[in-house]
């Protein structure tokens, strides 16, 4: 049960990473790839349909790791206290960015929000960078911390792949230049998680007692519903974007 | 870490929580009068009803937002703030909170997403289902929500080991009372919240008198109907939660049984509830008290359609009335939190036990960031809300343009 837990985990990590991986990386390149508001605008709703359906991966995860592996949150959350303060804010201030933009007719106002949406989503990234780093060199505020930050370019480069095939043709052409592929940064965001996981001691955060076999097959038996609404979300929004959206 | 270090992690935790509630309490209550009102649009294809439906669904996004970044923001603070829970009561509290993001939140948010965006894009009878795919999520979110909180007020289905906490009964978990019961009291406070709401906005712009009178009539009637149903509910499903109130928290000769074995059993302190947790209770009573007055007057304005419409001073006392189930629900919240302590897991784990092992340096300096980016987002939501609230429904930013009288078109911008 402990081995079916850990996979779950590597599968909602990995989702979140990839997924929202894309959303948070167009948000960093957003001054790049739209040069004024009408464009921003446009940039923003390559991803608008999908943040939401994104982020919850790592919700999911967070529940895993209180459900299965309580021992966990000393690791990663405790000892890496002020990463995840910046990461949280990071996540916080994005978020509002993207969903107060569109609701007031302002450029200041417009431009307030672009703003925020770029610097929390730097912030994200180079929290999960930093996060990642720590974790890999063996847990706590270590030489990782450090030398993760550079992962923040991984986010970037998928990004760029994901406005590739979503932005309208002359847009996307900006993020072009880049030689970037979804599928390649994709594949690497996937590994990422992997790795870190290799270095956790598993046996002795996992929980004890019927909490596990609960948790673990809970999710395995509501999994293929999850998988089924997000392909719903995929399969409405294919294609690129040719107008703005709510946000 | 010191008293100062406990104190703001406490409070950090209120301000957050606090803040979480107030606007999921809204969200709960208008989730289901959109739901409702979509599927009446929806059956009937009536144009009022369409526009209701993005007017009243606009000001539930809106709300929403905050909903969401304060709730996770809350998720990762029992990791960062509370570690001695996950410590010794995370293989027990930790089951409900992933059955919440796995089973609930995950489709509530995903759904949402596809109901905002896929606005006259989807086939509206799938539109329609995903509201209420949303809307149930949103309960059941609050039910396992309320299963871990019931169990830190009433811990059932489980056995100490090693120090640790392990699950044995995850039914008694699940069923425990202080956790159904007080899922209805919510849900019939969430209902009563965006009532009020309703009710309120209706009668600012009967008040004033604007353009759409048939629009706010029905909706000060959809509103005033949510709160003649609910007011009685809310204060029954809150009054036989004393069944199971613990004994520290009311006081009384059981109460002095209660300190006497936790003294001989943890040693002495302070184990009887705080006096603001009484403060709460009377507070909450009194707000019910005005509430069910007001409902009184809904009662014998309902039945006449027109006069919804007349009555100024009625009016006003629909607008002044919205805070009254947000104060009920803060104080009631307080009396139930506050009148825990000095106990985190209710008989089992002390709130300072509780604590993380961090410098008080770092608890400072994310108190401080926290409670100003959620001072920013309290206050600049609420202005959004009254903003959007006045403009009236020519002013939804959600769907894309008017819909026709007969089918809604299709229009592909959003």
């Amino acid at each position: 049960m402990e081995s079916v837990a850990v996979v779950l985990l590597a599968v909602f990590s990995a989702g979140y990473l990839v997924l929202a991986g894309a959303d948070i990386g167009v948000g960093m390149l957003l001054p790049w790839l739209g040069r004024d508001q009408r464009e921003r605008r446009l940039v923003i709703a390559s991803f608008a349909p999908f943040f939401l359906g994104n982020e919850v991966w790592l919700v999911a995860s967070a529940g895993l790791v209180a459900g299965a592996f309580p021992g966990l949150e000393h690791l990663l959350l405790e000892e890496l206290y002020p990463l995840v303060v910046v990461l949280l804010i990071g996540w916080v201030v994005r978020d509002m960015g993207l969903w107060l933009r569109g609701r007031v007719d302002a450029v200041a106002w417009r431009g307030l929000c672009d703003a925020a949406i770029a610097a929390g989503s730097w912030a994200l990234a180079l929290a999960w960078g930093s996060v990642l780093g720590s974790v890999v060199f063996g847990g706590g505020l270590n030489a990782g911390s450090v030398l993760g930050l550079p992962l923040a370019a991984v986010f970037a480069w998928h990004g760029a792949g994901f406005a590739r095939w979503r932005l309208p043709v002359e847009l996307a052409a900006r993020a072009g230049r880049v030689p970037a592929r979804y599928g390649v940064s994709g594949a690497v965001l996937a590994v990422l998680p992997v790795a870190a996981g290799l270095r956790l001691p598993w046996s002795e955060v996992v929980t004890v007692g019927g909490g596990l076999a609960v948790t673990a097959v809970t999710t395995v038996a509501v999994l293929p519903f999850l998988l089924g609404s997000q392909a719903l979300v995929w399969w409405t929004f294919r294609g690129r974007v040719d107008s703005p959206s709510y946000l | 870490m010191g008293a100062d270090a406990l104190l703001l992690a406490r409070i950090q935790f209120a301000l957050t929580a606090g803040t979480h509630f107030m606007f999921v309490a809204l969200t709960l209550g208008l989730a289901t009068l959109v739901a409702l009102m979509q599927t009446r649009a929806t059956v009937s294809g009536s144009a009022v009803h369409a526009r209701m439906v993005r007017f009243w669904g606009q000001l539930y996004v809106i709300n929403y937002a905050v909903g969401i970044v304060t709730g996770l923001v809350m998720e990762f603070q029992f990791g960062l703030n509370w570690a001695g829970m996950s410590r010794m009561t995370g293989g027990v509290f930790g089951v409900p909170l992933a059955m919440e993001t796995i089973v609930a939140f995950f489709v509530e948010s995903t759904f949402l997403g596809l109901w905002i965006f896929g606005w006259d894009r989807l086939n509206r009878w799938l539109h329609l289902g995903l509201i209420w795919v949303v809307t149930l999520t949103a309960y059941l979110s609050a039910y396992f929500i309320l299963v871990a909180n019931g169990w830190l007020q009433r811990p059932v289905g489980f056995e100490m080991v090693d120090g640790a906490a392990r699950l044995t009964d995850a039914a008694a978990l699940l069923t425990n009372p202080t956790a159904v019961l007080a899922f209805f009291h919510v849900l019939f406070g969430g209902f009563l919240t965006a009532g009020f709401f309703m009710a309120g906005v209706s009668g600012y712009h009967l008040l004033r008198r604007t353009a759409e009178v048939e629009f706010f009539r029905r909706s000060m009637r959809v509103g005033l109907l949510t709160v003649v149903l609910s007011v009685m509910p809310v204060v029954i499903f809150g009054g036989v939660q004393f069944a199971y109130v613990q004994p520290t928290k009311l006081g009384g000769e059981s109460a002095a049984a209660e300190v006497a074995r936790f003294t001989a059993r943890f040693g002495p302190d302070e184990y009887m509830a705080p006096g603001l947790a009484g403060a709460g209770e009377a507070l909450m009573m009194t707000m019910w008290s005005l509430m069910m007055l007001v409902a009184a007057v809904a009662l014998v304005k309902l039945p006449f359609g027109g006069w919804l419409v007349r009555g100024r001073v009625f009016h006003v006392l629909m607008i002044v009335s919205v805070p009254l189930p947000y104060v009920a629900m803060v104080s009631g919240w307080v009396f139930r939190e506050v009148g825990r302590q000095p106990w985190v897991v209710y008989g089992l784990l002390k709130t300072r036990d509780a604590l993380s092992d961090v410098g008080s340096g770092t608890v400072v300096a994310s108190f401080a960031a926290f409670t100003v980016l959620f001072g920013v987002l309290f206050v600049v939501n609420a202005w959004l809300l009254v903003r959007f609230a006045r403009r009236g429904p020519e002013g939804a930013g959600l769907g894309a343009s008017p819909p026709a009288e007969q089918a809604p078109v299709l229009s592909g911008t959003l």
